[in-house]
C-alpha cells in the first residue's frame, strides 16, 4: 500500500513538473498582444529653416543665402518631423521698419519627414534693406530668418 | 534742419504663395492691408473671379464682399 501511495505521489509530482511548461505555454500570448499595441506616434517639430532664391521638386531650399537681389523671388523651406491631423504653418515676413510685407499660412496633415514652402515676389523691385521671416506652428513662433535685399 | 523721415516703403504689390510635400488639411489665409476677396482668390486660383468660393466658404466671418479687415483669417477652400 505504501508503495502503491508513493507511484501515484510520484506520477502527480510528474503530471506537475510536465504541466508546469503547459501554463507558461498559456502565458506566452500575452506578450504577443503588447507586441500588437501600435507603435508610438513620432511627435511633431520644426526641423530646418532655410532662405534662398529657389526650391526643388522636394520643397527644399535649393541654394541658402541671406542676401538677395531687388527683383528674386524669396523663398523659405521649413523642414518638419512627425504625424499630425493638423499643423498650421505660418510664415509672417516684415521689413527692417516693422512693417508687414506678406503673411501667410497653410495647414497640413503631415505624415513622417515633410517640407513646406513659403516665397514672396515684387513686380516692382524690393526696397533695399533688412528683412525677416518669422514661422509659427499653431500659433506658436518656430524660429525665424534674417536676411537683406540689396 | 531735413527732414530724415523716409517715405514707408510700399508692399501693396507683393505676391506670395505657398506648397508643401504634406497633404493639405485645408488652407487658412489671414487679411493684410491692400486685400480684397479677388485678389486672395488672385493668389490661390489664378483667377480674381473665383472670389465667390472664398466668400462662399466665410459667409459667417463676411458681412460685405467689397469690406474685409487686416487681420481676418479665411478658409480657401479647395486650394
Amino acid at each position: 500500500m505504501m508503495q502503491f501511495r508513493r507511484i501515484v505521489s510520484t506520477a502527480a509530482l510528474g503530471l506537475l513538473v510536465i504541466g508546469m511548461p503547459a501554463c507558461k505555454k498559456k502565458e506566452a500570448p500575452a506578450p504577443s498582444a503588447d507586441a500588437a499595441a501600435p507603435a508610438p506616434v513620432p511627435a511633431f517639430e520644426v526641423g530646418t529653416i532655410e532662405v534662398g532664391k529657389a526650391v526643388g521638386a522636394d520643397k527644399r531650399v535649393t541654394s541658402t543665402g541671406t542676401t538677395f537681389g531687388r527683383r528674386d523671388t524669396i523663398y523659405v523651406s521649413v523642414a518638419t518631423e512627425g504625424v499630425a491631423p493638423s499643423k498650421t504653418i505660418a510664415a509672417k515676413w516684415t521689413f527692417q521698419d516693422g512693417q508687414v510685407v506678406d503673411e501667410e499660412s497653410r495647414s497640413i496633415a503631415p505624415n513622417g519627414p515633410e517640407v513646406t514652402e513659403f516665397h514672396i515676389t515684387k513686380p516692382s523691385r524690393w526696397p533695399a534693406g533688412k528683412y525677416k521671416v518669422e514661422i509659427a506652428v499653431d500659433g506658436a513662433t518656430a524660429g525665424s530668418k534674417d536676411f537683406e535685399i540689396k | 534742419m531735413p527732414d530724415s523721415k523716409e517715405p514707408k516703403a510700399d508692399f501693396s504689390d507683393v505676391e506670395g504663395g505657398s506648397s508643401s510635400t504634406a497633404p493639405s488639411a485645408g488652407q487658412t489665409y489671414t487679411v493684410v492691408p491692400g486685400d480684397s476677396l479677388s485678389k486672395i482668390a488672385k493668389r490661390f486660383y489664378g483667377d480674381a473671379k473665383e472670389w465667390k468660393r472664398i466668400y462662399e466658404a466665410n459667409k459667417d466671418a463676411i458681412d460685405n464682399p467689397d469690406l474685409i479687415y487686416p487681420g481676418q483669417t479665411f478658409t480657401i477652400p479647395g486650394a
